[in-house]
């Protein structure tokens, strides 16, 4: 009797999984409809459709618009994770290690790009470049800049998580036979929170290669990253050729969050570490 | 020796020292020089610092009904997003919360990322060619005769909403999924076989229970809806004015510079206050839970 109620308790309603069913629809069906817009055959997608063609992913790949813009977002996503992993994973070390006064506002303010509306930083930043004379507006360094910031705390987050459960007195024992500090981190810490540091990269390629907000004051005809691009464009017509690049994107997003699945468990990634 | 152990000592210092030296440069500056020209003399067309300050802008804002309508707006319609978000949000984190099996909770929350991390201008995409006057839902209508002529479903606040629950919904999601989850089986367990039925017990227990990540969850969609450029420009068609869109129309087309950024400032002030609640809450659910 009593086991028959606790299967109960564990047990979820038809209500919840109805529910479940309709959230799932609003979350994934537009990605359904970009692919579907990307493989269909005729000029836009109508009801019912009219058949597939990979015409699209063709008109992709000699797009001059789209195609640069992907690969300018891809070259983009790929400095600023490197940037971003190792400063981050640095002031990750110090900040989860070491007792200093006003740590937490140092966290604190770390973490503040993820709650800056992108807008606002992009104004900032924009206003910034031009009122510093340092030619940083509307530059490629410019935009490594602004990306870099608001991937930071993605890596600082996942990187302190995995400190946090790393036992230091490991590292102790290797200091106490003989290693250097920096043998001792290398051979010990590295390799244990490694794992959080390749899935705080991952997050920082991705976030910066769908970023849009703090793009959009910093992108010129040549640094056009593909979000933007996409803006534009959708701004005047439903190009079928926009949703092939998007399916490209939809595959990238499902690859990064696959491997990060495999590197740190998904059950913690709730709550308060988004925000 | 003396030398030798106060350099060991601070040497850690040097891990953080690249890092706080971009944030000073690149944020703390920028984002205190913003404050500085929303409170600076309005010239238009000229960034340049004029020395006078003034509250104008912030006057202005508050004077003409176009942007307080726009701050109006921008609020309600947050305010809309967010108890949408967790009607539609809840039954999906409770179960993601329940599901014990990895593989199938993996799935899930893969499923949950995936949509979060993807593009929004894709997802937006997507829900265009859905929404459109010839989209597929308005298409599909008509083809079985039940509407003459194109319902509008965006480009006006309804589509605003729409987009903004899409876009925030994941968020909600993982905001509530650690509290549901944190939710001693005991307690529920306790009030079943005490009587209750699984509603009365999910009304009476598991929401009040779940309240701290309630209350997390709707400000964090808060936070992110009013601080939407993409949504109310793409899905409102420049017809639902929210504040973001008037950031970016005073700077990148009309050159007011210290009016754009007073609106900027205003945004940010409102966006952080809201956060500032949520991080209270969620510190306070993180001390409960230890």
């Amino acid at each position: 009797m009593a086991a028959k109620r606790l299967k109960e308790v564990g047990e979820v309603g038809f209500l919840v999984k109805f529910g479940s069913f309709i959230a799932l629809c609003i979350l994934l069906i537009p990605v359904f409809i970009v692919v579907l817009t990307g493989l269909n055959s005729g000029d836009h997608l109508t009801f019912p459709p009219e058949g597939f063609s990979t015409r699209w992913i063709v008109a992709f790949f000699q797009s001059e618009e789209f195609l640069s813009a992907f690969l300018f977002s891809f070259g983009l996503a790929l400095i600023v994770m490197v940037i971003s992993t190792i400063l981050g994973t640095m002031a990750a070390i110090f900040i989860t290690r070491f007792k200093f006064p006003g740590i937490n506002i140092l966290r604190a303010i770390f973490l503040s790009p993820l709650i800056l509306p992108g807008i606002v930083l992009g104004l900032a930043l924009y206003v910034f470049y031009i009122s510093s004379g340092w030619g940083l507006a509307r530059t490629y360094l410019g935009m490594i800049i602004a990306h870099v910031l608001v991937t930071m705390p993605y890596v600082i987050g996942t990187v302190s998580a995995s400190l946090f459960n790393f036992d230091v007195n490991l590292e102790q024992a290797a200091r106490s036979l003989g290693a250097s500090p920096l043998t001792a981190f290398r051979k010990v810490t590295l390799p244990n929170i490694s794992n959080g540091v390749m899935a705080g990269s991952v997050f920082a390629f991705i976030v910066s290669f769908g970023q849009f907000d703090v793009s959009l004051f910093m992108s010129t005809p040549n640094n056009t990253p593909l979000p933007i691009a996409l803006y534009w464009s959708l701004r005047y017509t439903f190009e079928p050729t926009a949703a092939a690049a998007g399916i490209f994107a939809i595959c990238l997003v499902i690859l990064s969050m696959l491997i990060t699945s495999r590197l740190v468990n998904l059950k913690k990634f709730s709550g308060v570490k988004f925000s | 020796m003396n030398f030798k152990k106060i350099y060991i000592s601070y040497r850690p210092i040097f891990l953080v020292l690249p890092t706080f030296i971009f944030f000073l440069v690149f944020f703390i500056i920028p984002v205190a020089s913003l404050f500085i020209i929303a409170f600076d003399k309005p010239v238009t067309g000229v960034l340049a610092l004029q020395g006078e300050w003034t509250l104008k802008s912030f006057l202005r804002i508050w004077n003409r009904s176009l942007y307080f309508d726009a701050a109006v707006m921008s609020l309600t319609l947050a305010a809309l997003v967010s108890i949408i978000t967790l009607i539609i949000g809840y039954p999906l984190a409770y179960l993601i919360a329940k599901t014990e099996n990895v593989a199938r909770n993996t799935f899930l929350m893969i499923l949950v990322l995936c949509a979060m991390q993807l593009d929004m201008v894709i997802r937006l995409f997507g829900l265009m060619v859905l929404l459109g006057d010839n989209g597929v839902i308005n298409g599909a209508l008509m083809y079985f005769d039940i509407i003459e002529k194109p319902i509008g479903l965006m480009y006006n606040k309804l589509g605003v909403v729409i987009g903004l629950v899409q876009f925030s919904l994941p968020f909600m999601i993982l905001s509530l999924i650690g509290i549901i989850r944190g939710i001693s089986p005991s307690v529920v367990e306790a009030s079943r076989s005490l009587g209750a039925s699984p509603n009365k017990t999910f009304w009476n227990i598991i929401l009040p229970l779940s309240m701290p990540g309630i209350l997390a969850g709707t400000l964090l969609v808060f936070a992110i809806s009013i601080s939407s450029y993409l949504v109310p420009a793409l899905m409102g068609g420049w017809k639902v004015m929210m504040m973001p869109l008037h950031v970016y129309q005073q700077v990148a087309e009309m050159g007011k510079w210290q009016f754009g950024s007073a609106i900027a400032v205003v945004l940010f002030l409102t966006s952080l206050l809201s956060v500032l609640i949520y991080q209270k809450t969620a510190i306070r659910i993180a001390g409960g839970r230890a």
